[in-house]
């Protein structure tokens, strides 16, 4: 799940973390009332701060995905199908958002792009 | 102010060439500060005027809350050292050695060092001086960790050794880090390694401390512009401009501090237009800035 954390990339390691797992909680990869790592467990298995791992938590907690339980660790909550979905739609914008951008740098036109992708969608589908 | 380093305007002198000068430096109790400098910059002078192992000539220097010129035993009680070079009798096992360190802490935690042998796969009738450098390093984070330090003090902890030793080392730093909140002061070359870990960061150069800013505003304000058509003399930036540079073709780079996405409408009010914005990460800033700190534009 954490495979492609990048220090280097400009955003925060605490927001790909999150990323990361809001993901996963939207996909149903983790379903309600599992545990996520602790602080702990996670910050040793990524070497970063536990400071990072905490922030992830937290946002996450405030987005309503996860619950905090003092003592006890972190849990995944019942999440409604609406946000899971628009988290998974607001995914898909940062996927298209990203693919622009690259396209642009690249000098790759509108047209060339829409082609690509129907190209690709016609062969996976084929 | 009270965090777990304090120096203020600190002097130090070594030699006719090699001087500290207005030395402040302000470390944040639970943070991981990573130290950065080139070699010959300063760091592990520093370090040691950190510990009162050197005696600044003037200024003041506060470790945990108390002066550590007059308080060095009391303080350095709840410091864990790990040395460039290792300092320990090259005669004596890792078992000895450890029996011999735990003795000068009353915080020493013997399950804690057990733990930490078998996680490190040491060999605790090694004798210390055949030890691998990396089993060496491991022996030194041991000590350092096993005295349950507040403060970890460590110079290039990692330095030369192999990246699965380097993972090791750092994973039982970060375990300790979870468990007690302690304070944590690395200096490294290898800044890949301390940009994942640390959130504040302090650069030296030539005696001096260049910048000391947490991680993220260091990481997101220093940025390689791509831009066309600046007048030669701008007024006052919204940035800090560290260099500007001609390179074949009409846009010229810009290396720039302190930057705000909002600041591209800023080249519209000079007439000149902005092609891209170039995210660098730590190594790319830490080197853009010693360069053009070392070659002040005039």
């Amino acid at each position: 799940m954490f495979d492609q954390l990048d220090p280097r990339s400009p955003t925060p390691l605490y927001a790909q973390i999150a990323n990361r797992l809001r993901v996963a909680i939207a996909a149903g990869e983790l379903q309600p009332t599992a545990a996520l790592p602790s602080v702990r467990q996670l910050a040793t298995k990524l070497r970063v701060n536990p400071a990072t791992v905490v922030q992830a938590y937290r946002d996450l907690e405030a987005e309503g995905f996860v619950e905090m339980r003092q003592g006890a660790g972190t849990f995944v909550r019942e999440v409604p199908p609406q946000t899971r979905a628009r988290e998974r739609a607001s995914q898909a914008a940062a996927l298209v958002r990203k693919l622009l951008a690259e396209a642009g740098r690249l000098g790759v036109s509108l047209q060339e792009l829409q082609a690509a992708i129907a190209e690709e969608i016609g062969v996976g589908t084929s | 102010m009270n965090g777990a380093i304090e120096i203020q305007q600190l002097y130090y002198r070594a030699g006719k060439t090699f001087e500290i000068k207005n030395l402040d430096l302000h470390v944040a109790r639970g943070s991981i500060y990573g130290f950065l400098g080139p070699n010959g910059s300063g760091k592990t002078t520093t370090i040691r005027l950190v510990l009162g192992l050197l005696r600044p000539l003037a200024g003041r220097v506060t470790v945990l809350g108390r002066d550590i010129l007059r308080e060095a035993p009391r303080v350095l009680e709840h410091v864990g050292y790990v040395p460039e070079q290792p300092h320990l009798d090259p005669t004596l096992t890792v078992r000895e050695t450890l029996r011999f360190q735990a003795a000068f802490y009353t915080t020493w935690d013997w399950p804690c060092a057990e733990q930490l042998i078998r996680q490190f796969e040491l060999d605790e009738r090694g004798t210390f001086g055949r030890l691998s450098k990396g089993q060496k390093g491991k022996v030194m984070t041991l000590l350092a960790l096993a005295q349950r330090p507040e403060l970890l003090v460590l110079d290039e902890p990692t330095d030369g050794l192999d990246p699965v030793v380097r993972r090791q080392m750092l994973s039982a730093l970060l375990d300790y880090v979870s468990q007690r909140q302690a304070t944590v002061f690395i200096s490294s070359h290898l800044v890949h390694e301390l940009e994942r870990i640390c959130d504040w960061i302090g650069v030296m150069d030539n005696g001096r401390l260049v910048i000391e800013l947490p991680m993220e505003r260091f990481k997101n304000g220093i940025k390689r512009l791509r831009v066309a058509g600046a007048p030669p003399g701008i007024a006052s930036p919204p940035f800090a401009l560290l260099a500007r540079e001609h390179q074949n073709g009409a846009l010229e780079t810009w290396i720039v501090r302190e930057w705000e996405p909002e600041m591209a409408e800023y080249f519209e009010t000079i007439g000149a237009s902005l092609h891209d914005v170039i995210d660098l990460d730590l190594e790319e800033g830490f080197v853009e800035l010693l360069r053009t700190f070392r070659r002040p534009r005039s």
